[in-house]
């Protein structure tokens, strides 16, 4: 026990916690909270920048319409009012921080920074600051009755947060822009909306519901990812972002069963959705795609037991290197085009678009934007893949591969067959990234050996620490970070490795469990 | 056979530079049993730190004599500032933590160097040519020919490395660094400082690496961002070919190394495109039937 563990000790019972002062208002942080609000309603810009005004009609506003506010403005009052809220106080806080600091670092950046955003961000410190120390809420589970609608609502509401997180900043840096600004003040309202929910115990309220009422709660969040296409993201730009999405997720899952599940470190994974998508590039011609799907799958299980054989002999450390050998030579051999078989630094061009009934998947279906049907196919994918791992945890095999995760030696001790279990991993880990890799290489028309390079596998260990290892939800919401941010943030796009590296180092450093893992 | 003569050369040319490298990995390992994946970037940052210092710093028609000595300084002070900050920063905190931790943040760390040098350094973005620092021409020995900037690393190389297994078996921070290799806990208990021992380790590591990188650069005559990671991963392989913790068998593992390489390049089948595959191969197959390399010892399971 460090000193520090000792002081909360001694801290807890009386100290902070207990102090009288709690129920006194605390003025600073209604001052903090007053300062947002009138934040709002200050001009933001200077003057009126040549491209237009600067969102929201920042520029030159004061109080002259109130009651119109929107957009950041918009968020700001929500936020402020949050803010008077005592438990909402940090999340809230912290959402006003970002949102002022990016537009204040953008407008610092345009040379017309004014009142705005200086008192908005003193209002969102002295939140952040003024914390009270509470602990969280736990709710009580309640009945069918009440439970499913309240999971209908709440996935909705996840839609819509999803839909105008894609769409915050527009999609062309052309048409705004100040995309950017937005996007990420965005993404600072999102947080803080989040931060208040879990401050309020709303999102282990949630989880605890959807664990009880699974399949439900499944059927629900299937129905809300099927019906994005008709929100304000469905466009057949965001269609195609999305469903790329899709089949890293689904990739993403099954390295979290190698990774995350069985403990088993593969650098070199990338490559078992590059052994997909050119079995199935070089069948497309020749038989339908369901058939290259599963020969693809087949393709790259039967290498990833290849692969998977050398666990027998190496553990740890010296797995992860084996991986990563065999990732390069997959990308060395890729790139020389070995057999004639991935067209080396031509590609594979001209792969058909999956047809069904006569419809071609990249074409639009009556109103639905083009992709559609390519995003369905692969949110079908991703629950697919989810389904496979949540029954594969909850298996003795999963048990089996927890087991070898945490102890391997202890795992044969107490009779889990580990040669056994651990090839499996690789077996379903590959045949997931195989078929990914056949849905990739329809959609994109085109497979070239530049797509799976180790960068690419990093990006997708990135992805699974990222989300949490082990757990379901993870690889997805790790996934759509890693690549929607990049897509989102065209200007930084310079700076996405770097940051990659950095928030590796971050997470190991701080959250080892990820950041959808509770502990 | 002048072939096979010229191809023997080029390849323990290549296994020599290497050499210094896999010194770095295999010191590391034995202290902390840390894969430090970034140390190819630490050789990477090193060849930067000489080309910037001979392109930025050293006035026009500076001698070689007299450059050279300021590139090898400047390497080595970047390559050890670099493996410095990474134990400290990104390692140290670490200790004691999940197995794959460590490893996860190795990569990142290789990923944040690789990048920062690639974005910041102008130029950085394609190969950039290292300055000319030693004298052109080669020694010709019959039908082979050497260049002099070959016969520098042929000559600097080994020299270093006997010095650095010296350093570890005669002296006190040397023998301080065998004890923590053994048993860190019973040393730590004897009243070594190990986290010192360790830093220590980095530091000669770094000091290598920033040598390596010198003659690298000077031999091969042009760097990029991605030198580190290509040849950090031959430098395990060599490692890890010699027995990893072993100080001698990473020079042999070099050697052996380089030789796979060339040899394969030009006689294998595939051809020199093939080269990498072959030293991967060689890799798997050695971590899966030998993990203890040439001469390291078994093994023995750790709790």
């Amino acid at each position: 026990m460090t000193l520090d563990d000792a002081k909360v000790l001694v801290d807890a019972p009386g100290g902070r916690h207990a102090n009288p002062a709690r129920h006194r208002p605390d003025l600073l942080a209604w001052a903090g909270a007053a300062l947002v609000l009138v934040g709002a309603l200050l001009p933001w810009a200077a003057f009126v920048l040549p491209g237009g005004a600067y969102p929201d009609r920042a520029t030159l506003q004061f109080f002259d319409a109130p009651h119109l506010v929107s957009g950041f403005r918009l968020h700001l009052v929500l936020l402020g009012l949050a803010g008077l809220a005592g438990r909402a106080r940090r999340p809230a806080g912290i959402g006003v921080v970002v949102i002022a600091v990016v537009h204040l670092a953008f407008l610092i950046g345009l040379g017309a920074p004014s009142a705005g955003g200086p008192v908005a961000l003193v209002g969102g410190v002295l939140l952040v600051w003024r914390r009270p120390a509470v602990p969280a809420l736990s709710l009580p589970l309640p009945g069918r009755v009440l439970a499913w609608p309240a999971l209908l609502a709440a996935f909705a509401g996840l839609l819509w947060l999803v839909s105008a997180t894609l769409t915050a900043g527009g999609q062309s840096r052309a048409t705004n822009p100040h995309g950017g600004a937005e996007f990420l003040a965005f993404c600072g309202f999102a947080f803080a909306l989040v931060g208040v929910l879990s401050a309020y115990g709303v999102l282990t309220w949630l989880a605890a519901l959807t664990q009880r009422h699974r399949i439900f709660a499944f059927t629900v969040m299937l129905a809300c990812a099927l019906l994005l296409p008709v929100t304000g993201a469905g466009t057949g730009y965001w269609m195609t972002v999305a469903s790329t999405i899709g089949v890293y997720a689904a990739t993403a899952i099954g390295l979290n069963i190698v990774v995350g599940l069985a403990g088993l470190l593969d650098l070199g994974y990338v490559a078992f959705l590059g052994i997909g998508a050119f079995t199935a590039a070089n069948l497309a011609h020749s038989v339908p795609f369901p058939v290259a799907a599963l020969a693809g799958a087949a393709v790259a299980g039967f290498f990833g037991v290849v692969v998977g054989a050398p666990t027998l002999r190496v553990r740890g450390d010296y797995l992860a290197i084996v991986t990563l050998a065999f990732g390069e030579i997959f990308f060395r051999a890729a790139q020389n085009d070995i057999g004639g078989l991935t067209g080396g630094v031509n590609a594979i061009p001209g792969i058909p678009p999956i047809t069904l009934f006569g419809q071609a998947f990249n074409q639009p279906v009556g109103a639905l934007p083009g992709g559609f049907l390519y995003y369905g196919l692969a949110v079908l994918l991703v629950a697919a893949a989810m389904v496979v791992l949540v029954n594969l945890k909850h298996s003795r095999t999963g048990r089996a591969w927890e087991a070898i995760r945490e102890d391997e030696d202890v795992a044969r001790a107490m009779g889990v067959r580990t040669g056994r279990a651990k090839i499996l991993a690789f077996l379903v880990g590959a045949t997931m990234a195989g078929l990914a890799g056949a849905v990739f290489a329809h959609k994109l028309g085109t497979v070239g050996y530049e797509s799976f390079d180790f960068s690419e596998s990093v990006t997708l260990l990135a992805a699974v620490i990222l989300g949490g290892m082990g757990t379901v939800p993870g690889a997805v919401v790790g996934a759509s970070l890693l690549f929607v941010l990049p897509e989102k943030l065209r200007e930084f796009s310079d700076y996405r490795l770097m940051l990659f590296g950095l928030a590796l180092i971050l997470i190991m450093r701080f959250r080892p469990r990820g950041l959808v893992s509770s502990s | 056979m002048a072939t096979l003569a010229q191809q023997i050369v080029n390849g323990l040319v290549l296994g020599a530079l290497i050499g210094l490298i896999a010194l770095g990995y295999t010191m590391v390992y034995g202290i902390v049993q840390l894969i430090n994946f970034a140390h190819g970037e630490v050789f990477m940052v090193g060849a930067f730190g000489a080309h910037f210092i001979s392109l930025y710093v050293l006035p026009e028609g500076v001698p070689w004599y007299a450059a050279l000595p300021v590139m090898f300084l400047a390497a080595v002070a970047v390559s050890v500032v670099v493996a410095m900050a990474m134990e400290r920063l990104a390692y140290r905190p670490l200790r004691g933590a999940h197995t794959l931790a460590p490893l996860i943040t190795a990569l990142g760390v290789s990923i944040l160097l690789q990048e920062v040098v690639r974005v910041f350094y102008p130029g950085a973005t394609a190969p950039l040519p290292f300055p000319r620092a030693f004298p052109d021409g080669s020694l010709a020995v019959g039908p082979v020919t050497v260049l002099w900037t070959g016969v520098l690393a042929l000559t600097v190389a080994p020299l270093l490395g006997a010095a650095v297994h010296l350093y570890v078996e005669r002296s006190r921070l040397g023998r301080a660094m065998r004890a923590t290799a053994q048993d860190a806990d019973a040393a730590r208990l004897m009243g070594i400082d190990t986290d010192r021992v360790t830093l220590a380790t980095f530091v000669i590591g770094g000091v290598l690496a920033g040598v390596g990188a010198v003659l690298y650069g000077i031999h091969y005559t042009q760097i990029d961002t991605a030198i580190g990671f290509q040849n950090g991963i031959f430098a395990f392989t060599a490692a890890v070919l010699g027995g990893i913790g072993s100080i001698r068998g990473a020079m042999l593992g070099a050697l052996c190394l380089g030789l796979v390489k060339s040899l394969a390049g030009q006689y294998a089948w595939g051809g020199a495109q093939y080269d990498y595959v072959w030293v991967f191969a060689l890799l798997i197959l050695v971590l899966m039937f030998r993990p203890q390399g040439f001469l390291g010892r078994p093994e023995r399971v750790r709790a």
